[in-house]
């Protein structure tokens, strides 16, 4: 333990901050230590004078202004909660509600035009689109993983299949 | 038609309890009774006048606010200097953030040197009364640069323990033991020097 760590240590003693072995341990060693007790009692001391030493002041402004400014600033803060928890007025529920409503009414018109506007085949063979094929037309495996608790299901059919199921469906 | 419940003469449980149920002529009385203490709080750690009046201000406003969190444990007046002093930790680090960088090196620079300083010896003055001690203990503390100030007033006058300091001002124990150290040496040294000039000791 260097030197300022051991006057740490004799200050919090003198805070009562220092308990237990470390406390007594201590005490022994100020006995022994000349240099070490006479800090422990100049911050005995110090400890003293700072006893009850907050000096007493009084507001420099009277109780009654005092007092209006704090009711004041309650009153504001009061009116400003009330304000944020307020139902939206009308011109906000517009924007808040009728604004978006409507942007999404436009974008799924737009979407409903570009749907019946494009039969192209191209489109229809899309990876998004499904295909209903019958089940003499697919070939299934299976692989089940005992280690990992897993089941892989192969499902293949091929691509003069698919043309061809797809022709027939379109017709 | 209902009494007026007497505010000045009731317990301060009471006017707490009337306070908590929105009666604000309680809170008011409780204002009256402890507007000082919460100034002189305010003060003690900001050293200036109309900050400190803002301060003890806005901790009432909050009081009043969070009065629902209050339960007893301690004093009134002890929960409401907690939160003139929290307020004033938030004010003095918001002061910090618009300090330059420059300042604050030169500010912690000085740390090593300051703290080989000798613990002044301060016997009991003999001759000087409690309050020109105290006039005298807080001229010297208005000496003192803001962190070292604030972990003197907190340890002190706000009677925190060591752990309770750390948590408020963000610092470790030993940061706080060590400036604590060193605010009580610099506080014992302008005392010292003071009651010399002015020939109280020798």
């Amino acid at each position: 333990m260097n030197e300022n760590e051991t006057e740490l240590k004799v200050q919090a003693l003198v805070d009562g901050e220092l308990t237990g072995r470390e406390a007594e341990d201590l005490h022994e060693r100020l006995e022994s230590d000349d240099g070490l007790r006479e800090l422990h009692e100049r911050l005995t001391a110090m400890r003293g004078l700072m006893t009850g030493a907050e000096l007493p002041r009084t507001l420099p402004e009277s109780g009654d202004f005092h007092w209006s400014q704090i009711s004041k600033a309650i009153e504001r803060e009061e009116r400003q909660a009330k304000h944020m928890a307020r139902p939206a007025s009308g011109a906000n529920w517009l924007l808040r509600w009728v604004l978006p409503l409507a942007g999404i009414a436009c974008l799924v018109l737009v979407l409903s035009l570009q749907q019946t506007t494009m039969p192209d085949l191209d489109i229809l063979l899309g990876s998004d689109h499904e295909i209903e094929l019958s089940e003499d037309e697919i070939e299934l495996m299976t692989f089940n993983t005992g280690d990992d608790a897993m089941s892989v299901v192969w499902l293949d059919y091929s691509i003069d299949l698919q043309q061809d199921s797809l022709q027939r469906w379109l017709d | 038609m209902p009494e007026e419940p007497a505010y000045s003469s009731a317990e301060e449980p009471q006017l707490v309890e009337w306070a908590k149920a929105g009666d604000m002529q309680a809170f008011e009385e409780l204002v009256s009774r402890h507007r000082d203490r919460a100034y002189v709080r305010a003060y003690s750690i900001m050293r200036n006048e109309s900050l400190a009046v803002d301060l003890s201000q806005n901790a009432w406003v909050k009081a009043w606010q969070r009065l629902e969190q209050f339960h007893g444990e301690a004093s009134f007046p002890t929960w409401l200097s907690r939160i003139v002093t929290n307020l004033c930790l938030d004010e003095l680090r918001r002061q910090k953030r618009a300090r330059t960088d420059s300042i604050e090196a030169m500010e912690e620079s000085t740390g090593p040197v300051e703290n080989r300083m000798e613990m002044e010896t301060l016997d009991p003055i003999e001759g000087l009364g409690r309050e020109e001690l105290r006039e005298r203990i807080d001229a010297a503390l208005a000496k003192l640069s803001d962190k070292h100030r604030t972990v003197i007033v907190l340890y002190e006058f706000e009677q925190l323990e060591y752990r309770e300091i750390a948590e408020k001002m963000g610092t470790s124990i030993g940061t706080v033991m060590s400036r604590l150290f060193y605010a009580r040496k610099r506080l014992a040294s302008l005392l010292k020097e003071t009651l010399k000039r002015d020939g109280l000791i020798e």
